[in-house]
């Protein structure tokens, strides 16, 4: 089995020798890796071909550059990092130490026991941070951790996790570089697998939020700056951005956000406008921001307490969502 | 007329400072890649995006601009002139400000006073959720620096030190403490290594810091079953590490001294409250052991996990949120003035901040008397007198004094 790590960084191709025979069952296996991700989210079954097997990577991935496709090349990278951490479960503490570093981790092996548990690896918490935030899980929550002299305590399976976020984002890298002009045959194969990823997508697509403000499926943290707004209160630039973002992706319009900040003593106008315009992607860098997540909400302390819907759900949006949706499954009863 | 005397007053001893001090503003480090920020005395409005070269250049700004207050970005950009979204965010220092705004203080701010904003209803403490006199809720307040608020920032301030030293492994030469020339303390860390921390980042450091989303169970606190017997309760112990060694003091110092009424505000039943206080030494005795989780009858698992979380509260340390995971914030420079005090922003040793005095240290004008007419001053001390309280009177003070209450707009030049 190649290592981990080299098998990721060797991505150094000769654009001009693919369209050669010899390199087609490289191509096919490259073709079935993105086709297994897109369909599934798993690369497979590897060949048992090593000739074949390592080249192909590379390739898929400047295959899957060569879309341009943001959600697919997300994806395949996801796909691929699964796989590495997968393929780390047999390897040995050590194994996994030379390839954080490889990644330059600050990690160091270690065998501490702590109550019950028993840590492998002592990690620089920077290098925690940057890959666990991503993961929405308790026990990935750095105050959930045990932090020591700047470090993170963690078992080996921790650590295949992080890296398997660290690899991924290495690999949404890589699929960012600028692939230039590839010859015609593997431009047909790249248009093929681009067309099943939008059938496939066809099928996942979000579901759009329907027309008009409905306050009662706000959650509660928006539904009491709401109110605090709408009775003149002062609220917090947090509480501010978290309100308007809400209402924005909800789908009120910058005319209705701006009045309802007309009741405040400090109310300007222009600047309300221009922060409003700002936020719902209408100037600066045309982006329209969506609310904070919910332990965003939290840490600022807009958050007044969960209820039962809270529970299920990590987005104010999230929320409405499936508020709306409860609301409109009970609207019929109400009637008959 | 005596507003415009007062404020020009103001501005001249401002004016003064810059002239004379600020050769002793140190630059922070790559200033060329910092945004600088000035409010104006005249306009009140905020000058931004405004980058220096070297800190000769911005020292000659201070003292022809003379601003009320000066801040710089904890953040290094290629281009700091430019507007936001072209500045090209290069990386941020990590700064934590601990304000006596966010921390319960044992004066409960009776110093501070709030006016309402409808019918001019005046009150002391912090304002009320409706005025009482018409029921609008609409506050102007007014706040005070007082010796116990600041004393209870800076032991916030000694936590924050300790937990960045032990949990982060931060050494005193990365972190610069500072009293801030008003109502807080702020600590930047330096270090290379927090540079590039994103704002998710940092937020996971903010919860660390004030234990949002801790759950006890990942520190020890859990129920343990050996054989057929029901569960037991362990947690952790006092000499733990990180958070658990926290809970567990917090826990100690909790039940040493907790009332029926505050183990009931955590929502603890009649029987487990009669337990915990009338079996303190048991307790404290328990902690030479295994602590006393699990040993006292009568109080279940969900209580103790109670317990623990307000433990969690007693150990955070209340900061402002905001400021550290904001990574384009502006920060006051140090050694400049604070425009509502006239106190300067002084470093604080690390070593020896129990002894630091920031009513001594932060103290500028230090010759001359001034007389004012106070308008209403609560009584405080600056440098070794005590001064006030006060209530329409013409006074003679220090300068110091005569600024500070200018500044905070309680009195008038006469």
């Amino acid at each position: 089995m190649p290592e981990a790590a080299e098998y990721v960084k060797t991505l150094d191709i000769n654009v001009d020798e693919l369209s050669s025979p010899e390199y087609e069952s490289i191509l096919d296996r490259a073709g079935k890796r993105i086709e297994e991700a897109i369909l599934s989210n798993v690369v497979g079954e590897p060949s048992p071909n090593d000739d074949i097997e390592i080249p192909s990577f590379p390739i898929a991935v400047m295959m899957v550059a060569a879309t341009n496709d943001p959600l697919l090349k997300r994806r395949y990278a996801l796909a691929e990092a699964k796989r590495v951490s997968n393929l780390l479960k047999d390897e040995s503490k050590e194994k996994v130490r030379e390839i954080s570093s490889n990644f330059n981790w600050k990690i160091r092996l270690i065998e501490t026991s702590v109550g019950s548990l028993t840590y492998d690896f002592a990690l620089h918490f920077t290098d925690f941070l940057k890959n666990a935030t991503g993961i929405q899980d308790k026990q990935w929550k750095l105050v959930n951790r045990l932090v020591l002299n700047g470090e993170v305590y963690l078992t080996k399976t921790e650590v295949s996790r992080l890296l398997e976020e660290e690899v991924r984002r290495y690999i949404e890298g890589k699929l960012n570089i600028k692939v230039g002009l590839l010859p015609q045959d593997i431009m047909d194969r790249v248009d093929l697998l681009q067309r099943l990823f939008m059938e496939k997508r066809g099928k996942i697509r979000l579901e759009e939020l329907p027309k008009g403000i409905s306050i009662i499926a706000f959650p509660p943290c928006i539904k009491a700056l709401y109110d605090a707004i709408s009775s003149g209160r002062h609220i917090s630039h947090v509480g501010r951005f978290a309100l308007t973002s809400f209402l924005i992706n909800a789908g009120m319009t910058v005319e209705n956000v701006v009045d309802l900040f007309r009741s405040l003593s400090d109310f300007d106008e222009r600047m309300t406008r221009y922060q409003v315009e700002h936020i719902a992607g209408g100037r600066g860098s045309r982006t329209r921001y969506i609310p904070p997540r919910c332990d965003t909400l939290r840490t600022h302390g807009i958050c007044p307490g969960m209820n039962e819907i809270c529970r299920r759900i990590r987005h104010p949006l999230a929320y409405y969502r499936r508020k709306l949706k409860i609301i409109r499954a009970e609207v019929p009863l109400e009637r008959a | 007329m005596k507003k415009i005397e007062t404020k020009s007053f103001i501005q001249d001893k401002f004016a003064e400072y810059y002239q004379r001090h600020a050769y002793t503003i140190p630059p922070p480090n790559s200033i060329e890649k910092r945004e600088f920020g000035f409010l104006l005395f005249k306009e009140r409005i905020m000058l931004r995006h405004k980058g220096f070269q070297k800190v000769d250049s911005l020292q000659e700004f201070l003292k022809a601009t003379v601003p009320s207050d000066v801040y710089y970005s904890g953040a290094f950009y290629e281009k700091p002139e430019e507007e936001m979204e072209e500045k090209g965010w290069l990386g941020a220092d990590l700064i934590f400000d601990i304000d006596a705004d966010h921390i319960p203080t044992p004066c409960a701010k009776v110093h501070d006073t709030w006016v309402c904003s409808n019918c001019g209803f005046v009150g002391r403490g912090a304002p009320p959720e409706t005025c009482p006199a018409c029921g609008k809720q609409k506050f102007d307040e007014k706040t005070w620096l007082c010796e116990v608020c600041l004393e209870s920032a800076k032991a916030e301030t000694m936590k924050l030190i300790d937990l960045l030293m032990k949990d982060f492994g931060f050494s005193a030469e990365e972190m610069c403490v500072y009293f801030s020339g008003h109502r807080g303390y702020h600590l930047h860390v330096e270090s290379e290594e927090v540079h590039a921390l994103d704002p998710m980042a940092r937020k996971e450091i903010v919860d660390y810091v004030i234990g949002i989303g801790l759950e006890t169970s990942f520190h020890g606190l859990v129920e343990r079953r050996s054989g057929k017997k029901s569960p037991i309760l362990a947690g952790p112990d006092l000499g733990g590490l990180g958070w658990r060694g926290r809970i567990a003091r917090g826990t100690y110092e909790f039940l040493l001294t907790a009332t029926p009424e505050e183990l009931e505000k955590i929502g603890l039943k009649k029987a487990a409250i009669d337990v915990l206080t009338q079996h303190r030494e048991r307790i404290v005795e328990s902690w030479r052991g295994q602590g006393p989780w699990g040993i006292m009858k009568g109080v279940s698992a969900q209580s103790w996990r109670k317990v623990a979380q307000r433990a969690v509260e007693k150990q955070s340390v209340k900061i402002d949120t905001v400021v550290t995971t904001d990574v384009h914030r502006l920060i006051r420079l140090t050694n400049t003035l604070h425009g509502k005090t006239g106190l300067r922003k002084v470093e604080v040793p690390i070593t020896g901040i129990e002894r630091f005095d920031p009513l001594k240290s932060a103290i500028v004008f230090k010759e001359g008397v001034v007389t004012v007419f106070v308008s209403e001053a609560p009584q405080f001390r600056l440098g070794e007198e005590i001064y006030g309280p006060y209530e329409r009177q013409r006074i003679e003070v220090p300068t110091a004094v005569a600024l500070l209450l200018l500044c905070k707009g309680a009195a008038k030049v006469e």
